[in-house]
Formats: C-alpha cells, structure tokens, sequence
C-alpha cells in the first residue's frame, strides 16, 4: 500500500482551506471534552468546605473513595481484556480460514458475521439474560466478555482477514516446506508479520466493548458493574454532575491511550469481501 | 486462485461455537417467546401469531418505523459526504494525517451512555459553553420541549460520535490507491473534479458500501443515545423502534417484546442480504473488467 497522497503543486488558498477545515474539525470534536474535563475539576453540588462552582479536585478524590466506582474501573478493565483475548485467539484463525481457503458454505459464513455485527443489541438482551442466568453468568464479567463477542468477532475476522491477504500465498508454503506445523507457523511467523493488524482489531474490539452498554446493564443487576453501569447508578435525585464527569474522564483514558498506540496504523486493512 | 479446502471449517469452529451460544440460541429463543403470552417464564400461554399482528398493524409501529429511516436518512446525508470530505483533506495533509485521524477516533471510545451526557451538559443554559453562547444569543434553546431542537442534538450528537468512523474507513480506501494512478491523471491532465470522480470515488466505493451500512443499521437502530436526550419525547417525537422495544422490556411484556424482536431481526437480515447482493455483483462486474 503507497500513500495516495497527491503529489501536485498546491496554491497556499487551498493549504489555508484545509487547515481551517481541520481546525474546525478539532474545535467541533474537543469542544464536549473541554466541557466534560472542566465540570469534572469544579464542585458542582453543595458543600460545607467548598463553594459550589469552585474549582476542586473533589470528584477525584471522590472516586477514590467510593469503592462501587473503584470495583467498577476494576471490573471495566477485566471483561475488556477477556473479551479482547477471547475474540482475537478465535477471530485469527477464522481469518486465516477465510482469507486462504474456498469451502462449502463460506459466503455463508461471511453473511453470518455481517448479520451478527448490524444485528442491535437489544433485539437479544432479553434472551441473553434468560440464558446467560441459566449456566451464571450474570454479575460477572465474564457474561459481558462473551456476549461482546456477537459484534467483535466480525469486526475482527473483517480486519483480520485483509491484513492476512495482503501477505503473500508464498509466505506460508514456505514456512510449510520449512517444517513449520499450523499452530507453530500461526505463533511464530504469521503473528508477528500481521502485527500491525492484531493492534487494529485489538483496538477497534477493545473500542466496541469499552463503549457497549446495552449488554452490559442488563447482564450486572446486582454485581460486577463495569465504569458505565457505575456512572449510570450515579445518576438520581440531586445528582452530582462534577463526580459523574470526572468518572467519564477516566473512562476516556485507556481509549486514548489505545488510539495513541494504534495511531500509524488506524485506517488500515479494510478490504471488504462478501 | 484460493484452494478448495472444505477442512477450512475447524478453523472456523471456535469463532462460530461462541456465536452460536451469543446469538444463534438467543435468537431461537426469542422466536419462540414470540408465540407465547408470557406472565413469568414458568406461566405462559401459546397464542399462535398474534403479538405479530398487533405490531404490524398498530400505528405506532409505522410512526417509530417512519422516525427511524428519516434519522438514519439525515444521519447518512449529513455523515456519509462530511466523512468523505475530511478523508479527502487528510490525505493531502501529510503533516496532520495522524492528528487528524486520532481526533476522529476519539468520540468512538467514549461509552455510549455518557455521550448524551456530555452534549447535555454542553448545552446547559446554566453551565455550559454553548448554552451560555445561546443565552447570550438570545437563542431560546429548548430539547426538552421543542421537537426540532431535540431532533437537532440528536442527529449533532450522532454526527460527532460517528463521522469519524466514515472518515477513517474512507480515509482507508484512499490510501489503498497507488500513486501511479495520480500520475497518470496528472498526465491527462484530469482536474480535481475528475480525479474524484473517476479514480477516488470507483476505488472508495466498496469502503463506502460498507460505512453506508454500518451507518445506516447503527442509526436505525440507535437506542442509548436517543434514550438519554429525551426519553423519546417531546410526545414521541424522537421515538424510535428500539425505543419501543426497550419500553416493553422495561415493562415486562416478554411476549410482545420477542415477537418486536423478531420483526426487527427479520429487518437486519433484509438489509444484510441487499447488501450482500449488490457487494458481489459488483465484485463480479470487476472481475470480467479485469478480464
């Protein structure tokens, strides 16, 4: 893949043009954040010791006192890295499958993951529960873990599977005459040279997980909430808008922490097959 | 050409087996509560198809249906050209590309409960910024009440949680065209105009597709975000199916909620398989091409 940047002479109009465009862009995306970040920093219900409006680090301080919001930063991150793990170890081979091999029914199996993935969440979390409650799975994390594989597997094998055709056939024959068996050849040779694309599904599942809260509220009804289950449970009567705020800037941060790791390597292998 | 290789089905196994648990028996499930008048899971009664008739001939079903596919309707007017528009200004900005990119990627790991949060406390008359710009406007701003304006923050909201998807999709196909093409344009003499037309759009197209549907299902079917803003008032005007669907779970009408479910599958499995359809016959028109 080259860069399909256009090498042509350009007028300093449309240079200026594009970085007003990406200013704004930036403006237009930040501007929700700044205000989440500000609120989280300022004392937003009555105190005896601060002045409501103040600047504080109340809500911080506050997170850390409250054990439901610590246990749920806790839970987040268990049922996060669960699903990752689970759904990359099955999605690689899945792709593998359909990135290199013809087989009975495999566009089948491509419209199956199509399905999966657009399929809305709460057109199945009153059948989830009812089964994830018959073998215990509700109030744990890894209920969630599982049931966020309907929509990361697909995303998974969908870029999983173009990173993988874009390596070469002879890649794999070679290591094959060079004595490799399957699962030797999957650890040593096509991990590392599709590398790039496992941080890409390891971040777009981690995003879609993260984020999800469909399944993740009505699969934790009395333990195991995860950071959005705890905000939720924050909200009430007089609510505290500062401590809700601050709880969503720590819920930004492995998000932007993943983005900056995956930054060289974000639009990449989106080859769609059906 | 790919190997036949119907042994290709094991690698498979491990993928499909936890999407069967997830999804396949869920679905079965709820295909068969859909028959049923269900007081408790142990108390229920067969009725045959009748939660189905209700649904497909009750009116609110076909209002909900019709404020779903126009959301998604501007949904995809607004996102679809803006995400393709600044795709086409990062990919001539060598410099901010990256910044570019990782801007975008950020309203897509924000939990989707909070996002209604946030935009709320942004136009907060009292405390935030906009609110205040629109108090110092003389705007009077009111979601809570006025239709318009709690169609308005939906449909801003949605395009700041998701133009950025578009954007790095489109901005993916644009990188997969090689240079060469350029330089072949440049030599004809194209002008923006045409390299658009001619190089960039053919090649983006198959990204697009998908965006387009990724969009339109995720719109169509919005619920956490909707839910938050306004609870699907001002007098259900922001209504939408999953909004129906989640108030008769919420309600405990287990029956009626399956047999919803159902019908909604049934709309997912539809658009799936259009899409489906045109996706290979196109793939198949670009191979007799390249023939």
């Amino acid at each position: 893949m080259s860069g399909g940047v256009m090498r042509q002479p350009d007028g300093l109009g449309s240079t200026l043009f594009r970085l007003l465009v990406i200013l704004a862009l930036a403006v237009f995306i930040l501007l929700p954040l700044a205000q989440t970040i500000m609120l989280s920093f300022i004392s937003t219900i009555p105190r005896h010791d601060i002045v409501k409006g103040s600047f504080s680090l109340i809500n911080y301080e506050n997170i850390f006192s409250t054990p439901a919001l610590t246990a749920s930063i806790v839970n987040s991150g268990l049922y996060v890295l669960m699903n990752v793990s689970l759904t990359l170890v099955v999605a690689l081979p899945g792709a593998y499958a359909l990135s290199r091999y013809r087989f009975v029914g495999d566009r089948h199996v491509l419209f199956l993951l199509l399905a999966f993935r657009i399929t809305p969440p709460v057109v199945l979390s009153l059948p989830v529960f009812i089964l994830f409650a018959k073998f215990n799975l509700v109030n744990s994390p890894v209920g969630i873990a599982l049931v966020h594989c309907l929509f990361n597997i697909p995303i998974a094998v969908w870029i999983l599977e173009s990173f993988i055709s874009a390596v070469p056939r002879e890649f794999d024959e070679t290591a094959f005459l060079d004595g490799y068996n399957l699962p030797r050849f999957f650890v040593t040779k096509l991990v590392p040279i599709i590398a790039p694309g496992i941080g890409v599904a390891a971040f777009f599942c981690f995003v879609f997980s993260w984020v999800e809260v469909v399944f993740a509220r009505i699969l934790t009804v009395t333990g195991g909430k995860p950071i959005t289950m705890a905000i939720n449970a924050l909200f009430g009567f007089r609510t505290d808008i500062g401590l809700v705020m601050a709880m969503t800037v720590f819920s930004l941060i492995p998000g932007v922490a993943m983005i900056y790791f995956v930054r060289n390597h974000l639009a990449k292998g989106f080859v769609i097959r059906t | 050409m790919k190997q036949q290789f119907n042994g290709a089905w094991l690698f498979l196994l491990p993928a499909l087996g936890i999407l069967v648990f997830v999804g396949v028996i869920p679905l079965l499930a709820v295909f068969n509560y859909s028959f049923f008048d269900i007081f408790t899971l142990q108390n229920a009664y067969w009725i045959g198809p009748e939660w189905y008739e209700k649904i497909i001939t009750s009116e609110r079903f076909y209002a909900s249906l019709g404020r779903s596919l126009l959301f998604s309707l501007i949904v995809l007017v607004v996102q679809m050209p803006l995400g393709v528009g600044l795709a086409l200004v990062l990919a001539k900005s060598p410099n901010l590309q990256i910044p570019g990119l990782m801007l975008l990627a950020i309203p897509l790991v924000v939990p989707w409960n909070m996002i209604p949060t946030m935009w709320l406390s942004l136009i907060n008359a009292e405390t935030g910024l906009l609110g205040e710009v629109f108090v110092w406007a003389g705007l009077d701003f009111d979601y809570k009440f006025n239709a318009v304006h709690t169609w308005l923050v939906l449909i801003l909201m949605d395009t700041w949680h998701w133009t950025g998807l578009v954007a790095v999709l489109a901005f993916a196909g644009l990188s997969a065209i090689p240079n060469a093409y350029y330089q072949a344009a440049a030599i004809d003499g194209a002008s923006r105009w045409q390299v658009f037309r001619y190089i960039q759009l053919p090649k983006l197209a198959d990204v697009l597709f998908m965006a387009l549907l990724l969009r339109f299902m995720d719109s169509f079917m919005i619920y956490t975000e909707a839910f938050r803003i306004n609870a699907g008032g001002p007098d259900n005007a922001t209504t939408f199916l999953s909004l129906d669907l989640g108030e008769e779970i919420n309600g405990f009408s287990y029956g009626s909620a399956a047999a919803r479910s159902v019908v909604y599958f049934l709309m997912v499995l539809t658009i799936a398989s259009v899409f489906k359809t045109i996706m290979s016959s196109r793939q198949s028109q670009d191979r007799e091409m390249a023939i």
